[in-house]
Order: structure tokens, then C-alpha cells, then sequence
């Protein structure tokens, strides 16, 4: 738990009222954003992305598996975070679980969209190989290996940037005669094909603390937050999710105005983030 | 960007990728792994990597690399006891450790949940072989945690964690006796092994894991499974500490590389 003082939150809340905080940043401005990829050789993707003192690592794993029987032209994407002890010592033990399964949900929500798959941020009929025989099953596995606040914002941006690293490998199925033989799957490894990360959402925060709300957010900030709401926005402004937390409610009409500064927030963010990711790109190879 | 290395072409163990390893799994394959290992690295140590201040928000933090093993090490402490009960002498720090393996460590994907046998094993055995080392007795009625994540399985998880909580302890500026380093050796096709990487350990042979405090010369951690004749043992043993001494060595190091920077950073 983050222990602050009177004076330091007296501090802390007039320096976001005067629109500058105590790294000198102003309301909504993220800190700079770094991303190493290809971090972890055995899976077919991974990324490392660090947020100030915030560091999450993020790796995709892809394996053949059949459609479900509701949606034979959907492949599946799973998306499980653990929070590290390293990261704080509350999350020893199981102390760590509820976050976890926070995120996870939160993130699914966001990048998976409904429960029919509609309206997904990755492109779940790409990962058909056969409609209702052979498909990719993807599971996205994120660590949070050291935490100073906004984790979801940074979880998302190491997603981005691990699809943007993953290559699938080239998959020749041949049919059985009857339907019912299960068909012959060869995997190439030679060929690999790219993942399409154009239309994967950035996730942006917004925390309110006192009157104002803030873009990502230390934990010192997170500690004096009333509520905070999650958007996630993708490269042509549209809104693909929402998450509010926290117990203070809002109004109405400030939630609206929260979204349209995500929106102008997440262009920013999404232009840092595709520009690390590429220079990233370029120095794994 | 290239193609990912997840599904290699069969024989490239130039560079070995535990997923390579771990689908080798015919006798002639594991061999074959065994035989082009020896070959390239003449049963010695695999590349030792060691990184400070990994985790910016602990106390003390390190990253250990053996080979494709990479684990990393924070410690939290020493501070107030959070749980009375758990404080078993008033007269000596409680030094709590845990162990956990991320998701996608291993080559096969699995979900473990928390608290497995084998994590909390480990996470014993580390405590112990750190509580060899720390003075306790300096710091009484407080808590030391020591967490440790395996971000990469290939084999010599055990050793490598005990070298990255040893870095860990520190640089988060904990009193200790010595350095405590950890290295496996193994037995297999009538040659000792040094350092057995994840191939090398399922091929069936021993594996004897040793702790030593690196300056007293005192063996703090030893384990083996399978047998082994007695006079082999004492060759493997010996392999071990050599390993042992060896990380030692490279620890040091370490430590003196980052006293440096800090007291360049001081500007004394």
C-alpha cells in the first residue's frame, strides 16, 4: 500500500488542480512509453513494456485447437494476467488473485468484445484455418512484473505490441473424405504470417482525483482516486469498451467528457506506442 | 521481424530454445540434444547473465540468467511484521520467501494455480538456503520477503532463483554473512555435467542441486535424486561446488560493477 502524508497528499492534489504534477507532467500527458519485443523465445509473440516504473511483459502463444460448436467461423483468444509478488508484496500468496482476475476481465472486455465475439479488436474469423474443424486458439499471458500504477493502460499497449511481434505459421489442412474424419493438418515452419494490429485498441484511464482527471496515473495518484474509467479507443476514434472503478459515482454528463479526452488522449498515445513498436520491430531483427 | 523461434527447424541446437528441448522427446532425440550440447559447451557452465535493480519499486531487485533459464528476484524488507502469528523467535528477523513460475515459462503452455507442491517446496528450500546467510539476529522483530519469478524454465530454476534472491538480499542493502551461490551437476553417458540444462535433466540421470556460502566454504543446500555410485558422487558433488564458485566469482562481479556506478553516481 502506498503510505502518503497529509502534507504529501495536500501536495499531490493541488499539483493536479494546477495542472502540474509531481513529475512534472500535466494532466494528460503519459509518461514515456518503452517496448522490447521478442522477449520470451518460446512462444510465437512477446513484448516487454514499461511505463515510467510500471513494467508489464505480455506473450502469445498460439495453438490448433476446433471452433466451438456456437461459432464454427470464430477462432478463440484467451487473455490471462498474473500479477507478480515482485511486484508488490501484497500480491504474495493468493493476495494477488482478485486483481488478476480484474484485469483479465477488464482486458477481455476491451479487446474481445461481446459474448458472441462481434465487435472483437482482433479479428477472430482470421484465425479460422477450417470453419468448424481447425482454428487457432490464442492465449495472451501477461505479467505484471513491476507496478507503479496504470496497469491495464500498460497490459493493453504490451498486447498490441506482442500481436504485433506474433507470427502465426503457415497451416496447410487437407479434408478428410467424410465430414467426419478429423483433417490432416501440416504446419509449416518456414512460412509465418503477420498478425494485423491496425485495429487492436489503446486502452486509456482517466482517474479523478478531487475535480480533475488525470492520464495515467502513478500509484501515489491511484491511492487518491475517487473513481477512474477505462476506454478503450482503436486508431479511427471508435469506442470498442468501457470499464468504470471505484466507488465514487459521476455524473452523466462528465463521463462523456471523460471519453472525448480519452479520444484525443489515445491518438498520442497510439502514435508513441506504433513508433516504439516499430523501432522495436527493428532492433529484434 | 523474423520468424519466431517457437517451432524450429529439428536439429538447430545451436542455440537451443527450451520449447526445442522440450518437444525432443524420443530417446535418440534427447541423445542427440545431450551429444550436441557436450559438444558445444565441453560440460561447462552455460552463459551467466546477472542485471541489478530490475524492479524499480522493491527494496532490492535482480535478474539471473543461466543459459535460457531467466528468473528475477525482489525483496521487500526488512520491515514491521505484517502477521504477528507467523513470528516464530522475537529475537531474529523472519525471512519469508515465495516462488512463481509465469504462464508462459515453460515450453508447453500451462496454468498452475498458486501454492503448488512443487513451488511450495521450493519456495522452502530457498528460504532455508537464504536464512543460512542473513543475520537475522540484526534485524529483530521484522519481516524480510523475498519473492522470486521464473520467467523462463530451462532447467537450474532452483540454482538460479538462490543466485537472483543472493543479488536481490544485496542490493537491497540486507546484512549477510557471504554470498550463497547455487549450482546443479549431473551424471549422464559416463560424463559429469555441469550446469544441466532442461533436456539434460529428463534424460533420466541425477541431478544434484548445491548451495555453498561462496567465501566460508560451506555447502548450506544439497539435493539428488535418482543414484549414483559413492565415488561418482563425490566427482559431482565436486563439479557442483566448483559451478558453485564459479557463479561466485561472476556475483562478485556484479556487486563490485554496481557499488561502482553507485558511488560514481554519488560523485565521491
Amino acid at each position: 500500500m502506498v503510505g502518503l502524508s497529509e502534507g504529501e497528499k495536500q501536495f499531490l492534489r493541488g499539483g493536479i488542480e494546477q495542472d502540474l504534477r509531481s513529475d512534472g507532467r500535466t494532466r494528460h500527458q503519459f509518461r514515456s512509453v518503452y517496448v522490447e519485443t521478442g522477449v520470451i523465445p518460446q512462444a510465437n509473440g512477446s513484448a516487454r513494456v514499461r511505463l515510467g516504473a510500471t513494467e508489464v511483459i505480455a506473450s502469445i502463444k498460439a495453438e490448433l485447437g476446433k471452433p466451438s460448436l456456437l461459432h464454427p467461423d470464430k477462432g478463440k483468444v484467451s487473455i490471462f494476467v498474473d500479477c507478480s509478488p515482485t511486484a508488490a508484496a501484497i500480491y504474495g500468496g493468493k493476495g494477488g488473485e482478485e486483481l488478476s482476475m480484474e484485469l483479465s476481465v477488464a482486458l477481455e472486455r476491451c479487446l474481445l468484445g461481446g459474448k458472441s465475439g462481434a465487435g472483437a479488436a482482433i479479428d477472430l474469423s482470421s484465425l479460422v484455418l477450417v470453419e468448424g474443424k481447425v482454428c487457432w486458439d490464442l492465449y495472451i499471458d501477461a505479467l505484471v512484473v513491476s507496478s507503479d500504477g496504470n496497469l491495464l493502460d500498460s497490459l493493453a499497449a504490451a498486447i498490441k505490441a506482442a500481436l504485433s511481434n506474433t507470427g502465426l505459421p503457415k497451416v496447410n489442412v487437407v479434408l478428410g473424405a467424410s465430414p467426419e474424419e478429423q483433417p490432416e493438418v501440416d504446419v509449416s515452419d518456414e512460412e509465418f504470417l503477420q498478425f494485423d494490429t491496425s485495429t487492436v485498441p489503446a486502452i486509456i484511464t482517466l482517474t479523478k482525483v478531487g475535480k480533475h482527471y488525470i492520464v495515467d496515473a502513478t500509484s501515489e495518484e491511484e491511492s487518491q482516486m475517487n473513481s477512474a474509467v477505462s476506454v478503450s479507443v482503436n486508431r479511427n476514434g471508435q469506442i470498442c469498451g468501457l470499464t468504470k472503478r471505484g466507488g465514487a459515482g459521476l455524473d452523466p454528463s462528465v463521463i462523456l467528457d471523460m471519453v472525448s479526452v480519452a479520444k484525443h488522449v489515445s491518438q498520442q498515445f497510439t502514435s508513441d506506442l506504433d513508433s516504439e513498436i516499430a523501432a522495436a520491430e527493428a532492433s529484434d531483427e | 521481424m523474423g520468424p519466431p523461434p517457437t517451432l524450429p527447424t529439428s536439429h538447430s541446437f545451436s542455440s537451443p530454445s527450451p520449447k526445442t528441448l522440450q518437444e525432443t522427446k524420443t530417446p535418440f532425440e534427447i541423445r542427440f540434444a545431450l551429444l550436441s550440447s557436450l559438444s558445444i559447451q565441453n560440460h561447462g557452465m552455460r552463459h551467466l547473465k546477472g542485471e541489478i535493480g530490475v524492479v524499480s519499486k522493491a527494496d532490492g531487485s535482480a535478474l539471473f540468467e543461466m543459459g535460457n533459464t531467466r528468473v528475477i528476484a525482489a525483496v521487500y524488507g526488512p520491515k514491521e511484521i505484517q502477521n504477528k502469528g507467523q513470528q516464530m523467535n522475537n529475537n531474529e528477523a523472519l525471512v519469508r520467501c515465495e516462488y512463481s513460475m509465469a504462464n508462459f515459462s515453460t515450453g508447453d503452455r500451462t496454468r498452475r494455480p498458486k501454492g503448488d507442491r512443487r513451488s511450495t517446496e521450493i519456495s522452502l528450500v530457498i528460504r532455508q538456503t537464504m536464512e543460512a546467510c542473513i543475520l537475522t539476529k540484526l534485524m529483530p522483530r521484522s519481516q524480510i520477503d523475498i519473492f522470486v519469478q521464473v520467467l523462463q524454465a530451462d532447467g537450474g530454476t532452483r540454482s538460479a532463483c538462490i543466485n537472483a534472491a543472493t543479488l536481490a538480499l544485496a542490493d537491497a542493502g540486507v546484512p549477510m554473512r557471504d554470498i550463497i551461490t547455487s549450482c546443479s551437476a549431473g551424471y549422464l553417458c559416463t560424463t559429469p555435467l555441469l550446469d544441466l540444462n532442461y533436456a539434460e535433466d529428463s534424460a533420466g540421470g541425477p541431478d544434484v542441486t548445491v548451495g555453498i556460502l561462496a567465501k566460508m566454504d560451506k555447502v548450506t543446500l544439497l539435493q539428488m535424486d535418482a543414484k549414483l555410485p559413492l565415488d561418482t558422487f563425490e566427482n559431482v558433488m565436486q563439479l557442483a561446488i566448483e559451478g558453485c564458485k564459479a557463479v561466485a566469482q561472476y556475483i562478485r562481479e556484479i556487486l563490485l560493477e554496481n557499488t561502482k556506478q553507485l558511488e560514481s553516481r554519488r560523485g565521491s
